[in-house]
């Protein structure tokens, strides 16, 4: 296994064999293990039914781990679900939100469901101009809104929610070049304000671009996981297409 | 965080455009009920005073109490029955009364006006148990798989939300706008009864909240149904189909499945076979009256007036025991009859209550007065009635009238007073004891707490299960 640990103290995210065998007998998830540390965002690439999301979804505590464990913070994601996500901000993939609420009162409503209650109308508004919407939508309904605007609205949301990690699943999924540049950005300066962020995505291109750990999954395992610093100056997707091929290869003997 | 569901789920409902249609529809409904239940009060009063204004106008110029014939009495109109018809306009509202003999009520609104009977009305009943029912289910089918759905319930889970605490807060949103909405538009309806000239006395407004809380406490049901409905399917078309098929076999099928099985499992005789078997007996009797009759005598006397008396005294004593037969035989007949229909409505209502819609529209029919229990209090006042009509007439006659008596009068020819029929008993009927009639449906009330409860538990039970992803 290359050694893609980082100094920066313990782990905020961390899978430990983490397995999810669903119960139609898919194994989702087959022993994974790795570390996302303060300041860094490790990109899961992979294909449909790698088991990106089932990983997320592991953290969340939407589903049980069939072995193994998911912490956050060091607190287990399963036996102590409600400590350990406060200490988590999640964005999905197609973010609906509340389509009858403007952006504000959708802020206002995640917010205060996130624990934060000292959050005032100037703060929500400093976020959403931030993730880029300007100020004349704040006050339109969502059901308005472009899949890009709700996307980032999500992601005030999670900024607003000032957790040390932070889940993304598929963030960059359907926007056009303009916004998922911006996200990259905005990405970056989370990272630099020190957050663990881990995300789930297709975009080889943009995981390169932002990631500090890129590992490739396939079939539930992780079959590949490097730093991007190893990986600079090598071609992502020729290096994805090879494991890619390889692991099918060695699977299918 | 409760409050902050309980917020979110109130802004969310206020401001959808499904919201609004159906309160609106649901508020005029309510306003309307309220409007007919009033005009519908005041036509029966009209119609109840001109019925019994003709009653009187009929023993006017008569000279003897003996020529009265056709007296009636009228069951009069009741407030609440105008909001929760109940079976008041299908049972017969006029009874007419002799001194003796059997007692039956004819004349019943849905007899008069059958137009009325085809359609029903638009009682207050009728909005809580079909309309408001369905509005629950419309506005509470995708509390969660909609949720699910639009992706939202993903990113609230995301956070330390316990689920128990997100669904409870999602109840008591939805619960608590739709009730206060309901509320705004009931307490309109309210305002509307003594402008329209409803007499509303202090027991009949604590009836009609009951009525309201009874309504609410179903309504309840139906939402917390809905929202376990939806904790158990992952999308939103699953939980409408679902709840709609809930819907019908609770609200339409199990009460008249339940009145059909009690109907094969408990016998009861028709009216017709009792009515056969009173006529032969009575036949038999008035044949053997007739050959009695035939044997008076009295040897010797020969002033009319005496034999007149004689005759009289005679003919009362055969009638007398003619009905004393008569009446031990029908009473036998109909308390057979009335025990083995009580066991099967017993058996009926059983049945029935494991739907809310029984349970609710017998708690709302018991609290108006217009439960099957208003034919007996009906019939008994009228029973009631009867005596002091007889002891009225006997002390007017110094006779027993009525009974196919042969009433033969002499020296008809001397000039008489007229009657003055405002001597008659007036009828009166009492409505039950408001204490009784809520003791009558703690049972009903009960088991509508208890499916709110048992709803909200396995929507709980199934919330915690629900895959959320």
């Amino acid at each position: 296994m290359i050694n893609t640990e980082s100094n920066n103290g313990q782990p905020r995210l961390q899978a430990v064999d983490l397995s999810k065998r669903y119960e139609d007998g898919v194994l989702a998830l087959d022993s994974v293990n790795f570390s996302v540390y303060p300041g860094q965002v490790f990109a899961m690439l992979g294909g449909n039914g790698a088991g990106k999301t089932t990983a997320i979804n592991l953290f969340l505590n939407l589903i049980e781990p069939t072995s193994g464990e998911a912490f956050i913070q060091g607190i287990s994601a399963h036996r102590e679900p409600l400590k350990a996500k406060a200490n988590v901000a999640f964005v999905s993939e197609n973010v609906m939100l509340y389509p009858n609420f403007t952006a504000m009162q959708n802020l206002e409503f995640f917010v205060r469901l996130g624990g934060k209650t000292e959050c005032g109308t100037d703060d929500l508004r400093a976020v959403l101009r931030r993730v880029g919407l300007p100020d004349e939508v704040h006050h339109k309904r969502l059901k308005g809104y472009s899949k890009g605007m709700r996307q980032k609205c999500g992601i005030a949301i999670a900024i607003l929610k000032d957790a040390p990690a932070i889940l993304l699943d598929e963030p960059t999924s359907g926007l056009d070049p303009k916004a998922g540049f911006d996200f990259i950005r905005l990405l970056e300066s989370l990272r630099d304000e020190g957050k663990a962020i881990l995300m789930s995505t297709h975009d080889i291109f943009r995981a390169r671009e932002v990631a500090d750990v890129v590992a490739i999954m396939n079939n539930g395992r992780i079959i590949m996981q490097e730093n991007a610093s190893t990986l600079s100056g090598k071609d992502l997707e020729q290096v994805y297409m090879q494991y890619m091929a390889g692991h099918n290869l060695e699977t299918a003997v | 965080m409760l409050r902050t569901i309980i917020d979110k789920e109130i802004r969310d409902l206020l401001r959808s455009t499904k919201f609004g249609y159906t309160f609106a529809v649901c508020a005029v409904l309510i306003l309307l009920s309220f409007y007919v239940g009033a005009s519908n009060y005041q036509t029966s009063v009209t119609h109840h005073e001109a019925a019994r204004a003709e009653n009187l106008r009929q023993l006017e110029g008569l000279t003897d109490w003996l020529n009265v014939e056709q007296h009636r009495i009228f069951l009069p109109p009741q407030p609440l029955a105008a909001l929760v018809t109940g079976i008041s306009n299908d049972i017969g509202r006029t009874t007419e009364v002799e001194a003796r003999g059997e007692l039956t009520a004819h004349d019943s609104r849905f007899n008069e006006e059958p137009i009325f009977a085809v359609f029903r009305f638009l009682d207050l009943r009728f909005i809580f148990q079909i309309v408001l029912s369905l509005l629950a289910i419309l506005l509470g089918y995708d509390a969660i798989s909609g949720e699910k759905e639009r992706g939202t319930l993903r990113l609230a889970l995301a956070n330390a939300v316990p689920r128990w605490k997100y669904l409870l807060g999602k109840l008591i949103g939805l619960f608590g706008t739709l009730s206060v909405s309901l509320l705004v538009a009931l307490a309109f309806g309210c305002l509307m009864l003594p402008m329209m000239g409803v007499p509303m006395g202090g027991s009949d407004w604590i009836r009609l909240v009951l009525v309201i809380v009874a309504g609410l406490l179903y309504f309840g049901s139906f939402l917390s149904l809905s929202v376990f409905v939806s904790s158990m399917t992952q999308r939103t078309s699953s939980s409408f189909l679902v709840l709609l098929v809930v819907w019908i076999v609770s609200v339409l099928i199990i009460p008249r499945s339940a009145v059909l099985l009690a109907g094969r499992a408990v016998d009861v005789p028709s009216v017709d076979e009792l009515a056969s078997k009173k006529a032969s007996l009575d036949s038999d009797l008035w044949s053997d009256f007739r050959s009695a009759l035939a044997d008076f005598s009295v040897p010797g006397e020969k002033d009319p007036d005496k034999l007149m008396k004689a005759f009289n005294d005679y003919m009362d004593s055969l009638t007398n025991v003619r009905d004393d037969q008569m009446d031990a035989f029908a009473s036998r007949l109909n308390e057979d009859r009335y025990n083995r229909q009580l066991q099967q409505q017993a058996l009926a209502f059983n049945l029935a209550r494991i739907s809310p819609a029984a349970s609710f529209s017998l708690a709302t029919s018991e609290l108006a007065g217009t439960s099957l229990a208003l034919k007996d209090r009906y019939r008994q006042a009228a029973a009631e009635y009867q005596k002091a009509y007889a002891s009225f007439m006997k002390e007017k006659t110094g006779m027993n009238v009525g009974g196919r008596m042969i009433i033969m009068k002499i020296g008809d020819d001397e000039e008489k007073e007229l009657i003055d029929p405002s001597e008659l008993p007036a009828f009166v009927y009492n409505q039950p004891q408001l204490a009784g009639s809520i003791g009558n449906v703690t049972t009903d009330t009960g088991l509508l707490v208890f499916f709110n409860l048992i709803f909200f538990a396995a929507a709980m039970v199934a919330f915690n299960r629900y895959d959320a992803r």
